[in-house]
């Protein structure tokens, strides 16, 4: 009797998993843009982001086998590697202390009014890393609520409790409604 | 969610970031096949581990039982200049264990004195735009209980410190309603500038039993605030200053 089951390839987290460094660089790459821009802003240094994406893929691959549940888990664990290592970068170089002066970057025609961006651009400026943090995640790289909360490491109530808080030392007149 | 709120500040975040360099990508696919994940190694590895591992526990407990002989003046430190508290009479009408707020205790070392009943505060000069609280230890000594704030990224911007004759303490973040902890009297320690829920993991409230020192509970950590409350036996004396390596805020209440 013929088996009606066929063998399955193994799947590049299978493989990566099972020490494939090309599965698991696969696998991770449509992630290094939005590991980038968080740790771009984290660190306010382009050069630091890159180096600390680098090393925070070094720390996921070799501990892979640490990630809880499946690939669809993989963005959150990543993403939380990236944000530590950012707050290790920082603690390596204490003179790193929120270098806003890249804020002052290329201008845009479609800008909006100079005086609003400068109140947002200055009140940004305040916010610690861990502060932006959760803007970040929810606001510029667009993750779901459960998933921002995975990669703080936190329950979703004190996620969007963090993403209100920062968001209104930004914007004072935010309700808590609007971050839902 | 205003929509002109999300694209101002993600334009902002645009500018800050811009794009990553096209060869991140490949930089990463080398550093990925350089670093192979870690295998199991050889047992003489995990030996030398286990003994690596034994000699730092010894070499921490050793480290530990001297400094908690020598507590009257912490190892190889001494307060800062900005860590003697500035005692001003108390503006509380709850505050008064004692009449006289001068100085009851001069120190045989060169930490600040006790003072009673009166408030103290501690004003850092080059405070950080957030001070993250790492570490709360408490301790018994020969004459005083104390209490330690460790911080990473330097002081709060300011602390104060608020004697009251009771171990009730208004909750702080808005929520209204009162906290009562262990003891017959308190003290309220604030910090501003400063963030417990980033790099604080450890516990929040801490039953100690000491002879003066019941309880340190933290009532708040909301917007740069954190508060904690501390429920004495009975009103007290204490002493507050800050030291570096690593940054902490000291506070010590006396009990004999």
């Amino acid at each position: 009797m013929m088996s009606a089951v066929m063998e399955q390839r193994p799947s590049a987290m299978q493989r990566a998993m099972e020490g494939d460094a090309d599965s698991f660089a696969m696998l991770i790459d449509p992630l290094l843009n939005p590991a980038y821009r968080l740790a771009a802003v984290m660190l306010s240094d382009r050069m630091a982001a890159e180096d600390a994406v680098q090393e925070a893929s070094v720390k996921a691959w070799r501990n892979l086998r640490q990630l809880r549940g499946d690939e669809s888990s993989l963005r959150a664990w990543f993403l939380s590697i990236v944000a530590n290592e950012c707050r290790m970068t920082r603690r390596r170089r204490w003179w790193s202390v929120v270098k806003s002066a890249e804020v002052e970057s290329e201008r845009r025609s479609d800008a909006p009014s100079q005086e609003a961006l400068t109140d947002l651009r200055r009140a940004l400026a305040r916010l610690g890393p861990d502060e932006r943090l959760p803007l970040v995640l929810y606001f510029y790289l667009d993750l779901p609520l459960d998933e921002v909360a995975r990669t703080l490491r936190v329950s979703q109530s004190a996620a969007k409790s963090r993403i209100y808080r920062a968001a209104r030392r930004l914007r004072s007149d935010l309700t808590l409604e609007e971050v839902s | 969610m205003s929509k002109d709120f999300r694209r101002d500040l993600n334009r902002e975040f645009d500018s800050i970031s811009g794009s990553p360099s096209p060869a991140l990508s490949a930089r990463v696919r080398v550093a990925l096949a350089e670093n192979r994940p870690s295998r199991t190694g050889p047992f003489w590895m995990a030996g030398l581990a286990a003994g690596l591992i034994a000699a730092i526990v010894v070499g921490v407990l050793v480290v530990a039982s001297f400094n908690r002989h020598q507590t009257s003046v912490l190892p190889g430190t001494a307060p800062t200049p900005s860590a003697a508290p500035s005692a001003s009479p108390s503006a509380s009408p709850t505050a008064s264990p004692s009449a006289s707020p001068s100085p009851v205790a001069t120190p045989t070392s060169n930490l600040p004195a006790f003072v009673c009943g009166v408030n103290t505060s501690l004003s850092p000069q080059q405070a950080p735009l957030s001070a993250y609280v790492s570490d709360v230890r408490t301790g018994t000594h020969a004459g005083y209980d104390r209490i330690t704030i460790t911080f990473t990224d330097g002081l709060p911007g300011s602390i104060s410190l608020k004697p009251q004759n009771s171990a009730t303490f208004a909750s702080g973040g808005g929520q209204g309603g009162n906290v009562t902890i262990a003891g017959q009297a308190g003290i309220l320690v604030t910090m501003s500038s400063a963030d417990e829920h980033t790099s604080y993991t450890g516990p929040t409230d801490l039953k100690t039993g000491y002879a003066v020192l019941a309880e340190a509970r933290q009532i708040q950590d909301f917007e740069g605030y954190v508060q904690w409350a501390l429920g004495l036996q009975s009103p007290a004396c204490y002493r507050a200053f800050t030291l570096a390596n690593p940054t902490r805020l000291v506070i010590d209440i006396q009990s004999s």
